[in-house]
């Protein structure tokens, strides 16, 4: 989370697009920003599961099978000065994708999304206005498809992070609610390789930014960096992550 | 009359009432942006807020969105029927929709706020 912020920081200071992609080490549950803490309690799948928070809404998210992104630009940028324009942006490149391949994939729009319970503890059993679903034919398929990537914004003054999951595939130690099928499971053997859709979802994304992504891999920020160490220190507390 | 109200580009509105205390709320254009609001946190009574530093959070069905001092100050009222009740936030963003008031720690940053001009100019530069 830190990094996140860290990166709408440099988004904010720099005028750019950046974005990081990552995984999780351990695997881990981010809380959305206004659940609280104590419905962790209820739910045993996540006995001893480390569990943090993000900054932004939403529900909970089972992080290590999922690819997760942090998108972050200018409050100038055009896809920057409505909620609806950025998801559209980066949940529609994704889309593009799955339709090219013969997935039939959707954005939830408002309509459905009020049709959905908002107060499901995992982020995947909700609909939100621009989830990205998959329509499959599996029996018990919540209303709107299965969810495949799902997303929240956090709007500071001067930039906008937009921050997300691609569920690759069900996670292997997460059992109950907490489980969900992800793109292998979903468009395997149809649709093609998760690893091969992430590609070129990003590619379409690139597209739609006017240029390719210039790759930099590796960690952006060290440990000593102190503008890193204070945000770390602020969202590792307790403090942050039982503020509700 | 309505007093004349400031505005931070962050898209608060400050109002320096008789009493010296500064009222502060989101802008109707703001509220309207946000759409289907759902969540709102907002400070204790007596914590102190640093103009252009966040003070608040509101949770729409699209985003989280930090609410900006306008001003420095102490708050001394929190308007606690709000998060409850957040359509007053679009029903009357200027009147019973106010989200805190601040004492001041100098009144005179108010002059630093966008007029109601100024303001009017950024909202219709947004809008494009």
């Amino acid at each position: 989370m830190a990094a996140d912020e860290a990166l709408a920081h440099a988004a904010e200071q720099s005028g750019r697009v950046l974005m990081r992609l990552y995984g999780w080490r351990p695997d881990t549950v981010s809380l959305g920003g206004f659940q609280a803490f104590a419905e962790t309690e209820q739910q045993p799948e996540l006995a001893g599961w480390p569990i943090v928070r993000r900054p932004s809404g939403g529900g909970a998210i089972v992080h290590g099978s999922d690819l997760t992104y942090c998108l972050a630009l200018p409050s100038t940028h055009p896809w920057g000065r409505r909620p609806e324009d950025l998801y559209a942006a980066v949940h529609g490149a994704l889309v593009e994708e799955l339709c090219h391949r013969g997935v039939a994939a959707s954005m939830v729009d408002a309509e459905v999304a009020a049709t959905v319970a908002d107060d499901s503890f995992f982020c995947f059993d909700r609909r939100a206005f621009g989830d990205v679903v998959i329509t499959a034919a599996t029996a018990g398929a919540v209303a709107g498809g299965c969810k495949v990537l799902g997303s929240a914004q956090r709007r500071l003054a001067g930039v906008v992070l937009q921050h997300g999951s691609l569920l690759l595939r069900r996670h292997p130690s997460m059992t109950g609610a907490g489980s969900h099928a992800g793109l292998a499971e979903i468009i395997g053997g149809t649709g093609g390789d998760p690893a091969a859709v992430v590609v070129h979802w990003l590619e379409r994304l690139a597209a739609r930014l006017g240029g390719p992504l210039a790759e930099r891999a590796g960690v952006s920020w060290t440990a000593d960096d102190p503008d890193l160490s204070r945000r770390v220190n602020r969202y590792a507390g307790a403090a942050w992550l039982r503020r509700r | 009359m309505d007093k004349p109200r400031r505005y931070a580009k962050s898209h608060e509105w400050a109002r320096l009432e008789d009493d010296g205390v500064v009222t502060v709320g989101i802008s109707a254009y703001a509220v309207e942006a946000l759409t289907d609001l759902v969540f709102m946190q907002l400070p204790e009574v007596g914590a102190t807020v640093t103009a252009g530093e966040s003070f608040g959070e509101i949770e729409s069905v699209k985003a989280v969105s930090d609410l900006y001092a306008p001003i420095s100050g102490e708050v001394v009222a929190v308007n606690a029927e709000l998060p409850g009740k957040l359509e007053t936030l679009g029903d009357d963003p200027y009147g019973s929709g106010w989200v805190i008031k601040i004492k001041p720690a100098d009144v005179g940053q108010l002059e630093t706020l966008l007029d109601q001009t100024a303001y009017d100019t950024l909202v219709g530069s947004e809008s494009h």
